[in-house]
C-alpha cells in the first residue's frame, strides 16, 4: 500500500441533530443530538472502526458519510488533495490569516459532499458505497440478483449494455457466488449469501471507500468468519478503505487499523487498534472492554458493568457526557442540576411533592415544593451518600428557604479530546494526569 | 412414560431436575417434513446452569419451547421422545414417601410432552419459567408492567394474594366468590359492579394492595430502581435492559425450579448484557434455580454456564463441562466454531471459517449432518448416524457424536 498516506475522507466537526416535533402543527420542541461534533480521517486502503453502544450515533455517522443524511453542521470532504488539507488545517488556527474565506469556500464547493454537484457529485457517489446491516431490508425482494448487482453499472453508464451481465458475473464470482445465482430472488439465499450480494453491489463501481454498517451482526459466527475473510481479501486486492461500524469489539479488533469509540454522539477515544486495546484511556472504553466476553480472557474475572442508562440525547449533559455513569468521576467533569434529579429520582418520595422547577440554565435551579418537609428532605439527600463526593465539591450554592431549595453548580466547559501519545486521544479529564 | 429414563445416565453426579430423551420435533412444510430437532437427549442437573449453543436454525429454541409445550401443532409435529421433569411438588401416588413412580425421591415426575393443556398451565410460569429473546416483543404493549407481572400471581399464587391482603381467614360466601373472580380476572358486568361498592370494595382494595406489594417485591428482586413507579409504566417507556429485567421478574416471580433463558441478552448492548447476566447468575445462586441457557455466543456461554451442549442441525454433537468443551473440543464442528471467533491470535483475513452451509433439514438422509462441511470426513460418515458417546472411560460426562472417537 504505497498510497497509504493519502486521505480519502475527512470528517470535520460533523453534527447531525434530529428535530423532535409535537402537536397538531408539528412544532419543533427540541433537538436530538445524534452526532455532536465528530472528527476523523480515513486514509486509502485503511479500515477505521466505529464502536459504541446502540444510540451513540455510529450509524448516523455512517449514513452521513454515505451522503444519506444532510448535515446540521460541519463538513465531510471526500478525496481531498493533501495541499488542500494543509490549507484547511491552517484555517482552523484562528490567528493565521493567510487562508482567505474564498479559498475555503472553493475547497468546499469542489470537495465537500454536501455542496458538490454534477460530475463531482457522481465521482463521489461512485467511489463511496455502503453495505447495510439488514440484508433482508436492503435488497429489494422483487428484483433478481442480476438486477440488483448490475443496477449501479447501468445507472452510472460505465459499460455498454452487452458487457453488463459478464461484469455482473465477475462481481458475483469475486464474492464467492457464481453465474448460477444470477436469476434468483434474494429470499432464495441464506443470510451470509445475501450479505455477499450486498457486497457485490457495493463493489460494482470499483469504489475507494465502503461504509460497512454492522455487516456481520445478523450472521452466525461461522458465516461471520467467511464474510470477514472476504472483506479482507477484497481490501488487499483493490486497496479499499473501510468505515467499519459495529458494536462487536472482537470483530473490530480483528478488522480495524484505527478505532473511534463513540458515546452519546461524541468521540470519547480514538487511536490505533493495538493502543486502544492494550491501554485504554477513557473509563468508557475500559468498561466496554471489560464487559465484552472473550474466549481468551480468564473466566473468573467478573464482568465489570456500568450503572444506569445512557442519558437522553435530546438533553446531553454539559461537561463530560459520560460522567453520569462514570466510576471515576471527578469534580471538574462538570456537574449540573440534572444530575441531582438523575441521582435522586430513584429515591422514593423526594420529588413527589415537587411543585415547580425554575431552571435559568444547566447549572442553576430553584426547586419549589408543596411542603417544607419535602424541601428539607431534598436538602438532607443532597448531603447524603447518594450524591458522589466529586459532585458535592462543585456545588457552589445550596440553601433552603421554607419550601424553596436553590441549587447552583460551578459552570464547566465541555471536555475536549486530549492527545495522549502515539496518535491516540481521549475525551477525559483524567488523561495525562 | 417410564420414569427410569431420568436416571438413565450414570455419568452425571447429583440430582437431575430434567431429562430430555430422544426428543424429535418436526415441522410440516410444502417441501416435506423439516426435522428441526431430531433425537436430542440431555440432562439438567438440579441447581446448575446448562448451556445450549448452536447457530441459527439448529433447533435450540425449538427444544426450549418444547419444554413449555409452546410449539404450535400443526405445523409442528411432536414426533417422539420425552422430557421428564421433576418439580418440587410431592408425588401424588406416595405423598412424599417414595415409590417406583418417582424413583424414591418423593417428588412428582412428569413427562412435559404428554401433559394436558390444563396440567401444563399449572407448571408454566410456576415451576418452569421462560425468558424470551426480545423483551420488546414478549411484553404486551397495551398493558402496564404491573398488570403483566401480576398475571403470574393471579394465575399461580391466589392464596398468597389473599394471605398478604390479610383476608384469607375472614373471607366467606359472596365476598370469597367475588374476590376469587376478581383475582382470576373472570369478572362480568354484575360482579364488577358489586365490587365497586362496600363492603366488597374494601376487600377489593386490600387485594389490589397485596398484588401491588407482590409485584413491587418481584421487580425489586431484579434490581429495578423505584419499582413502585416503574409498575405503572408501559413497556415502550422502558429501555431494553429494563424491559429484560421486567421479563426476568415475571419469570422468577414464583421461584421456579427450572428457568429457560432463550438468548436473553441478544438484543442488548454489551454493558447492559453484563448487568443482566450478573443478575441471572446471582438469582440462580440465591434461589438454587436450574437454568437452561440458550445462546449462539460461545464466549458468553463459557462465562456463565457449568455444562454445555453444542447443537448442529437438530442434533447434539458434543456435550460436557463448559471448561472441557472450550479448552479441549473434540467434535470438528465445535472446533470450527471456536476457531471462527475473531481473536487477537488470528492474523487478519485468516479466520478459520467453516466452509459451506448448514444442510437442509427437509427429510434428511442418514449419516452425520456435519459431513458435508467436515474436513476430517471418513467413509462411513455419509452412511450411518454417529451416536453420542463418552470420549473416554475416565470422563463420562464429556460426550461427542463423531466417528473419529470410536
Amino acid at each position: 500500500m504505497s498510497s497509504a498516506d493519502k486521505t480519502i475522507l475527512s470528517v470535520k466537526n460533523v453534527k447531525k441533530h434530529f428535530p423532535i416535533k409535537e402537536g397538531v402543527f408539528q412544532k419543533v420542541v427540541g433537538q436530538v443530538h445524534a452526532v455532536d461534533g465528530v472528527n476523523f480521517d480515513i486514509k486509502e486502503g485503511e479500515t477505521v472502526g466505529l464502536v459504541g453502544e446502540s444510540g451513540c450515533g455510529k450509524t448516523t455517522i455512517g449514513r452521513c458519510v454515505a451522503g444519506l443524511e444532510a448535515l446540521t453542521e460541519g463538513n465531510i470532504y471526500f478525496d481531498l488533495p493533501s495541499d488542500k488539507i494543509a490549507l484547511l488545517e491552517d484555517s482552523e488556527k484562528q490567528d493565521d490569516k493567510k487562508v482567505s474565506a474564498e479559498q475555503i469556500e472553493e475547497i468546499g464547493n469542489s470537495y465537500d459532499i454536501g455542496k458538490i454537484e454534477g460530475d463531482l457529485f457522481n465521482h463521489y457517489r461512485r467511489n463511496c458505497q455502503m453495505v447495510f446491516q439488514d440484508s433482508f431490508a436492503s435488497l429489494s425482494p422483487r428484483q433478481l440478483v442480476s438486477d440488483i448487482v448490475s443496477r449501479p453499472l447501468r445507472v452510472h453508464n460505465v459499460c455498454p449494455e452487452n458487457e453488463v451481465i459478464p461484469r455482473t458475473i465477475n462481481l458475483l464470482e469475486q464474492v464467492g457466488l457464481g453465474a448460477q445465482h444470477l436469476y434468483r430472488f434474494p429470499h432464495q439465499f441464506s443470510g451470509g449469501q445475501r450479505q455477499r450480494i450486498s457486497i457485490a453491489r457495493a463493489l460494482a463501481l470499483d469504489p475507494k471507500l465502503i461504509v460497512l454498517d454492522e455487516p456481520t451482526s445478523a450472521l452466525d459466527v461461522s458465516v461471520q468468519a467467511q464474510i470477514l475473510n472476504l472483506l479482507h481479501d477484497l481490501q488487499k486486492k483493490r486497496g479499499l478503505a473501510y468505515l467499519f461500524i459495529t458494536h462487536n469489539l472482537s470483530v473490530i479488533r480483528h478488522m480495524a487499523d484505527k478505532i473511534v469509540v463513540m458515546y452519546l454522539g461524541k468521540v470519547v477515544e480514538a487511536g490505533n487498534t493495538e493502543d486502544i486495546f492494550a491501554n485504554p484511556q477513557h473509563p468508557y472504553t475500559k468498561a466496554l472492554l471489560a464487559a465484552s466476553p472473550d474466549l481468551q480472557s480468564e473466566v473468573t474475572s467478573g464482568m465489570a458493568a456500568l450503572d444506569g442508562a445512557i442519558p437522553d440525547p435530546a438533553r446531553p449533559p454539559q461537561g463530560c457526557s459520560f460522567r453520569t455513569r462514570c466510576p471515576v468521576a471527578q469534580p471538574e467533569c462538570g456537574w449540573e442540576v440534572d444530575d441531582v434529579v438523575r441521582r435522586l429520582e430513584h429515591k422514593d418520595s423526594i420529588f413527589n411533592f415537587l411543585k415547580e422547577v425554575d431552571q435559568s440554565d444547566a447549572f442553576n435551579a430553584k426547586f419549589t415544593f408543596e411542603t417544607e418537609a419535602a424541601a428539607n428532605q431534598l436538602m438532607a439527600a443532597m448531603k447524603s451518600d447518594d450524591i458522589p463526593d466529586a459532585m458535592k465539591k462543585m456545588v457552589s450554592k445550596l440553601n433552603c428557604d421554607a419550601e424553596h431549595v436553590t441549587v447552583s453548580f460551578k459552570p464547566a466547559k465541555t471536555v475536549p479530546l486530549i492527545a495522549c501519545g502515539n496518535g491516540s486521544s481521549a475525551r477525559c479529564v483524567l488523561v495525562n494526569k | 412414560m417410564s420414569p427410569d429414563t431420568i436416571y438413565s445416565s450414570d455419568s452425571l453426579s447429583g440430582d437431575l431436575i430434567a431429562s430430555v430423551s430422544d426428543l424429535k420435533v418436526y415441522f410440516q412444510s410444502k417441501q416435506g417434513m423439516v426435522h428441526s430437532v431430531d433425537g436430542v437427549s440431555f440432562d439438567i442437573v438440579d441447581g446448575e446452569m446448562m448451556g445450549l449453543v448452536g447457530e441459527t436454525g439448529c433447533g435450540k429454541s425449538v427444544t426450549a419451547r418444547a419444554f413449555m409445550q409452546l410449539i404450535q401443532t400443526p405445523p409442528g409435529v411432536l414426533a417422539g421422545g420425552s422430557i421428564h421433569f421433576k418439580s418440587q411438588k410431592q408425588c401424588k401416588k406416595c405423598t412424599g414417601s417414595g415409590c417406583d413412580d418417582c424413583s424414591n425421591t418423593g417428588r412428582e415426575i412428569v413427562d412435559l410432552l404428554s401433559l394436558t393443556e390444563r396440567q401444563i398451565r399449572e407448571l408454566r410460569g410456576d415451576r418452569i419459567a421462560m425468558i424470551f429473546q426480545d423483551p420488546g416483543k414478549a411484553l404486551n404493549p397495551g398493558l402496564t408492567i404491573r398488570s403483566q407481572v401480576a398475571e403470574v400471581f393471579q394465575e399461580h399464587r391466589e392464596s398468597d394474594v389473599f394471605e398478604r391482603a390479610g383476608i384469607a381467614d375472614t373471607m366467606s360466601g359472596l365476598t370469597s366468590y367475588l374476590l376469587k373472580q376478581y383475582v382470576r380476572q373472570e369478572t362480568n358486568f354484575i360482579t364488577k359492579l358489586l365490587l365497586k361498592f362496600p363492603p366488597f370494595s374494601l376487600a377489593r382494595k386490600k387485594v389490589d394492595k397485596a398484588i401491588n406489594g407482590l409485584v413491587s417485591d418481584a421487580l425489586a428482586e431484579t434490581q429495578i430502581p423505584n419499582a413502585n413507579k416503574i409498575m405503572e409504566r408501559f413497556p415502550h417507556e422502558l429501555s431494553g435492559g429494563m424491559k429484560q429485567r421486567v421479563m426476568i421478574a415475571q419469570a422468577i416471580a414464583c421461584n421456579p425450579d427450572l428457568l429457560i433463558a432463550d438468548e436473553p441478552t441478544t438484543a442488548l448492548d454489551v454493558t447492559v448484557q453484563a448487568r443482566v447476566l450478573d443478575l441471572i447468575k446471582d438469582l440462580q445462586k440465591r434461589h438454587k434455580t436450574s437454568v437452561l441457557y440458550i445462546s449462539h455466543d460461545l464466549s458468553l456461554v463459557r462465562r456463565v454456564c457449568d455444562r454445555v451442549a453444542v447443537m448442529y442441525a437438530g442434533k447434539i454433537v458434543e456435550t460436557g463441562d463448559a471448561e472441557t468443551i472450550f479448552i479441549n473440543p473434540k467434535h470438528p464442528y465445535t472446533q470450527g466454531l471456536i476457531k471462527a471467533l475473531p481473536s487477537m491470535t488470528h492474523e487478519r483475513g485468516k479466520l478459520e471459517a467453516i466452509e459451506g452451509m448448514v444442510p437442509e433439514l427437509i427429510e434428511p438422509k442418514a449419516g452425520c449432518r456435519f459431513a458435508s462441511r467436515c474436513k476430517q470426513k471418513k467413509a462411513n460418515c455419509d452412511k450411518t448416524d454417529p451416536e453420542l458417546k463418552a470420549v473416554s472411560n475416565k470422563d463420562k460426562s464429556h460426550k461427542v457424536s463423531c466417528f473419529l472417537y470410536e
